[in-house]
């Protein structure tokens, strides 16, 4: 018996430091769609913008855009992305972004709810993989009832957010020097010269530069998370095999950390707990604290966005990512008497969709997409 | 949390390794378990033992489970095959427990065959068997066609002679306190003898494959 040490992913099997060059250039390609998005929004008219915007000032309505937009796309990653090159092209401000990243920490939480339900034909199976993925949402849902009304009164996330990013970068008014902007210039300069080339201006080219922003960062995340995987496949083995093993919540923690910020995916850590935790391998106890630990782990690619962008009130939003997720463990986990809050309701959801599976289609649909649509339509 | 960050063995190679030593405790209780049916070893003496090598390998088997779990979850589908092949050999392997302990067993029933006309014999058997352990550990380690294939042959031919043994004593005319322990020894080790061999094939074809060629005649002939 011979295990499987070649590397599949984009390019069938390649050599480790190829594939590591590959994700730096993915990395780079991720990069310059940010900055493709930020200047096709600056490309259109200050009055576009608004007029495109207004609807998410209101935080209810950005709190469902931020929840419909990451569950369209299937990665926070990505539409902290966009967000994040939104702030910087002054489509939006921190205090309209912040609710929409929040939502997007909700949004995410759909793709490993949908792998669960892969187990739904054996009930007890199904429960635990059930229960594995809802302590998630509950987890986001209850940070977001709490940190949103306390941001939206005293902007204390945001507030935090910002103090760090000028004690990095200095203050929100002016730019900073980004090296990482200057990398990116040429490639952007390209795509804009390219559509303008076309015969197209104004608003139209700033929206096919947003559209290749867009289709870009998409693509290049999805060949980062990809090859990552590959690259690091053996290590986030090992790492599981460690968290089942010592069951120490820390631990747990800081490997989902790790191993969300090499892949880039909390998605795919968090789905890789779901088939572990069916199989009764993995207890619902040490799973949670994997998936705070990629909650916080995700946010790394909105920082990257940021530093591609050269705005400080980017890097700000960025940082409230962080910010959010660190609040959300400190006050739903450090202390023991809340920790098993969302431990508690997923179990609980869980037997409910155990007896009756139909009630986890429901759910789905309704936490991810009607009461998300209706909260926009009502908040408009 | 450094075990992020160290090599080590990975993958498939480390449960392989791991059902390796899974096999060299499973040898090892049977050794223990055979001097006590075979000599004047004390049966109580090695039960400690046994039972601890037991204990370690209901651990082993429990671990090599969970990470067959999680070796799945985290590479995915592609070593679906070697993964159904270390789920079998692992059954298998804890099916040899089980036949060692029924020896064991055997011995501290009071059965005693030390001393006797045919003990020479046991125990050349026994060394056979032993070194078969070793056998399939490196057959597991390094597949090889022939060597499986010559194994394969032997094993057969052991056990026709083991079955041959066991229809003697069923039509013996001796005393029943000389036949009845031999014949339950016999099966027993003709059991552990189809599950080494179970376990070397296990490792290097999981799946019996299916080389019927129909040439899509079924598909139009009635």
């Amino acid at each position: 018996m011979s295990s499987t040490t070649t590397e599949k992913g984009t390019f069938g099997t390649m050599p480790t430091w190829l594939r590591a060059i590959l994700v730096g250039g993915f990395i780079y390609l991720f990069l310059v769609g940010v900055s493709a998005l930020e200047a096709g929004v600056k490309v259109m008219g200050q009055d576009t913008q608004e007029r495109l915007f207004e609807s998410v000032s209101n935080p209810l309505a950005g709190l469902c855009i931020g929840i419909l937009g990451t569950v369209l796309v299937q990665s926070s990653s990505a539409s902290t992305s966009v967000i994040v090159g939104l702030v910087a092209a002054g489509a939006i401000d921190i205090d309209t972004a912040v609710p929409m990243i929040m939502g997007a920490n909700i949004g995410t939480t759909v793709t490993n709810t949908l792998v669960s339900l892969g187990s739904a034909r054996q009930s007890s199976e199904f429960r635990r993989a059930f229960a594995a993925a809802t302590v998630h949402d509950f987890f986001n849902v209850l940070a977001v009832a709490i940190l949103l009304p306390l941001e939206l009164a005293t902007g204390v996330i945001s507030g935090t957010a910002r103090w760090i990013s000028e004690r990095l970068v200095g203050s929100s008014g002016s730019d900073w020097k980004s090296p990482i902007k200057q990398w990116v210039k040429m490639p952007v300069g390209w795509i804009k010269d390219f559509w303008s080339w076309i015969g197209l201006d104004g608003n139209t080219l700033g929206v096919l530069m947003i559209i290749t922003g867009l289709v870009i960062v998409l693509a290049s995340l999805t060949l980062i998370t990809r090859n990552m995987r590959e690259l690091i496949a053996d290590r986030v083995e090992r790492s599981m095999n460690t968290v089942l093993a010592k069951g120490n919540g820390s631990i747990a923690m800081l490997l989902g950390l790790l191993i969300t910020m090499a892949v880039q995916s909390s998605s795919i850590t968090t789905s890789i707990l779901i088939p572990m935790s069916a199989a009764g391998v993995l207890a619902l106890r040490n799973a949670y604290p994997v998936t705070l630990g990629a909650n916080v782990g995700t946010t790394v690619t909105a920082l990257l966005a940021a530093l591609a962008t050269g705005s400080p009130a980017a890097l700000t939003v960025g940082l409230t990512h962080t910010v959010f997720n660190v609040a959300g463990i400190l006050i739903l986990y450090v202390p023991p008497f809340v920790r098993d809050v969302p431990v508690y309701c997923a179990e609980w959801l869980a037997r409910i969709a155990a007896t009756r599976p139909v009630w986890a289609v429901v759910y789905v649909m309704g936490a991810f997409i009607v009461l998300p649509l209706v909260g926009v339509l009502v908040a408009r | 949390m450094l075990s992020f960050f160290r090599k080590g063995p990975i993958g498939l190679e480390h449960l392989v390794s791991k059902a390796i030593g899974l096999l060299g405790d499973a040898r090892h209780s049977f050794d223990l378990a055979t001097l006590a049916l075979l000599t004047d070893t004390d049966a109580a003496a090695v039960d400690t033992d046994i039972r601890e090598t037991d204990e370690r390998m209901s651990q082993t088997e429990q671990e090599l489970r969970s990470e067959l779990v999680v070796h799945i979850s985290v590479q995915g589908a592609a070593d679906i095959g070697s993964a159904f092949g270390l789920v079998l050999l692992t059954n298998k392997i804890e099916r040899i427990g089980a036949q060692t302990r029924n020896i064991l067993d055997l011995a501290e029933a009071g059965a005693h065959l030390a001393g006797q006309p045919d003990t020479e014999a046991l125990l050349a058997e026994r060394s056979v068997i032993s070194a078969l352990f070793g056998e399939a550990a490196e057959l597991m380690a390094e597949p090889d066609e022939d060597a499986i294939e010559d194994m394969s042959r032997r094993c057969e031919a052991l056990q026709a002679e083991q079955q041959e043994k066991i229809a003697g004593y069923l039509h013996s005319t001796e005393p029943g306190e000389v036949v009845v322990p031999r014949a339950i020894y016999y099966r027993y080790t003709k059991r552990i003898v189809a599950n080494l061999l179970g376990v070397v094939i296990a490792a290097s074809e999981p799946m019996p494959a299916d080389d019927t060629a129909s040439d899509g005649l079924s598909d139009t002939q009635s």
